[in-house]
């Protein structure tokens, strides 16, 4: 009788967990858990598209996708961190009585399975999402390249050049035609340097005597920035210059006039 | 033992003293470059003197400034220029410009250094000027050959909303080896460069030398190149 009666008081795993929502201090994380996830969503979901430079390229929306994306998947994450976080700043101890350690867990085995399926099925989904994201641009290069339009790309402190070898030109202003394949042979003559024309989402480093080559077809006619992403002198902050995409017919008055001027611009 | 009380005095306390010693650490660093750099340098300023019509038709203040390249500091001091790091060359006087909006500015150099081959052939190009030349001795001329340039006077800034785009590249012809000094000059005879650009609204902006002459690190653009107030400077459009 009286083992009928533990039996009766052992709690199944529904009141288990019921009974652990009861706790104050489990509330309070799962309060902040909630709250820090839902703001890092908005942040993804809402703010990022509004704070992201002029979309202008294919691969400029392929970066904020990823952007936006890998923010939501990890907002759960820093959701946790962030609660476990505010829920010991709100419970600190003060004067010198901190508090005996709790239960060691190490050791329970469906903690231990889930944190290392979750953290393999976050980092898995991350990898393969960058590298199909990676190989469809290099896909989409190879399918373009033989009716690529070619600038070769100098960085050198503090200002770039630009030369269109098929138009015969050299600028310090990146224009280009819309919808036209282009392919960017980076170099530097000093200094490493990073050629960023930011809202054609390309970002790569130039390097001294090492040409990087990097593809992209600009699809929205307006400006655009160019600018350094590495800090190489005192004028770093300088090396920007305009970029613009125009149409083909815009493109082509513009290599005109820079050729009647001689060919530089 | 210390009280818990006592113990968060002395807590608050110490974290008071580390934010204070912090923020003490940022301002010597901050005063210390700012000694150094050349901020304060002496500003050439544009002066105006009458009127021009430029080649869009239009008409337009007429400003003159003067400036120089010298080889190494006991030249520029002859000249007027703090001198600086004996070996390095430098323009001078100024290494500040101010400069009027919307004016026609008429920009005279006079060169000494000579030079070898630049990084870049690019800024061997005259771009941004006033026909797209700058006139050297009474020549005029929109390009030097990439071995020909000593240094060269390369204004830009940020291409920012709120002022107005402006770019001038002006390559500055080297002088022949060997050139001696002027019979009763501590100068060789160099050249005049001439060249004239129209400014826009205010705006801040730098000019630098792209023409490799620092020493042998970074291409040659160690040393001088990365310091400031040699072949580098602010340029204030008001």
């Amino acid at each position: 009788m009286e083992h009928q009666d533990d039996e009766d008081l052992k709690p199944t795993p529904g009141g288990r967990v019921k009974q652990v929502l009861k706790e104050k201090d489990v509330r309070q994380v799962l309060f902040f858990f909630v709250l820090f996830t839902a703001l890092f969503s908005i942040l993804g979901l809402w703010a990022y598209p509004r704070w992201m430079p002029n979309i202008m390229s294919k691969e400029m929306r392929g970066d904020e996708s990823i952007m936006i994306w890998f923010t939501v998947i990890s907002a759960p994450i820093a959701g946790i961190v962030l609660a476990f976080a505010m829920r010991s700043f709100i419970d600190i101890q003060r004067g010198d009585t901190p508090p005996e350690d709790g239960p060691a867990i190490s050791g329970h085995t469906p903690t231990v399975v889930i944190w290392t399926a979750v953290s393999f099925l976050f980092c898995t989904v991350a990898i393969v999402w960058g590298m199909t994201e990676m190989n469809t641009w290099s896909q989409d290069a190879i399918a373009k390249e033989s009716n690529a339009m070619v600038v070769n790309v100098t960085g050198a402190q503090w200002s770039w050049s630009f030369n269109y070898p098929a138009q015969g030109i050299t600028t310090h202003e990146l224009n280009l035609p819309v919808n036209q394949p282009i392919t960017f042979n980076v170099i530097s003559d000093d200094v490493n340097h990073s050629f960023w024309p930011v809202e054609l989402g390309v970002k790569v480093d130039a390097n001294r005597l090492a040409t990087t080559v990097v593809h992209v077809t600009p699809d929205k006619i307006g400006a655009f920035e160019v600018k350094c992403a590495e800090l190489c002198g005192i004028y770093h902050a300088y090396m920007e210059t305009n970029g613009q995409v125009e149409s083909r017919a815009d493109f082509d008055n513009w290599v005109s006039t820079v050729k009647a001027q001689g060919g530089a611009q | 033992m210390a009280s818990p009380a006592t113990s968060q005095s002395k807590t608050a306390v110490g974290a008071v003293i580390s934010v204070v010693m912090g923020i003490l650490v940022v301002a010597a660093v901050g005063t210390t470059l700012h000694a150094h750099s050349n901020l304060d340098a002496p500003a050439g300023y544009a002066k105006v003197n009458g009127t021009i019509v430029a080649p869009d038709g239009k008409t337009y203040p007429h400003a003159f400034i003067n400036d120089n390249v010298f080889a190494d500091a006991a030249d520029s001091k002859i000249h007027g220029s703090s001198g600086g790091h004996a070996g390095w060359p430098s323009y001078g006087p100024y290494i500040n410009l101010v400069l009027p909006a919307h004016t026609y500015v008429t920009m005279t150099m006079h060169v000494y250094d000579g030079g070898e081959k630049m990084n870049t052939p690019y800024f061997a190009s005259v771009v941004g000027t006033v026909g797209g030349t700058i006139n050297i001795d009474g020549k005029n001329v929109s390009s030097l050959p990439n071995d020909g340039v000593q240094h060269t006077f390369t204004l830009h800034g940020l291409p920012t909303s709120s002022q107005d785009p402006l770019f001038v590249n002006v390559p500055l012809p080297k002088t022949p080896e060997g050139q001696q000094d002027e019979p009763g000059s501590p100068l060789p005879k160099g050249y005049t460069v001439t060249f004239s650009f129209i400014t826009g609204g205010k705006g801040n902006y730098v000019w630098n030398c792209e023409y490799p002459c620092g020493d042998s690190t970074y291409q040659n653009f160690g040393a001088v190149m990365g310091a400031p107030g040699y072949m580098n400077g602010k340029v204030t459009v008001i």
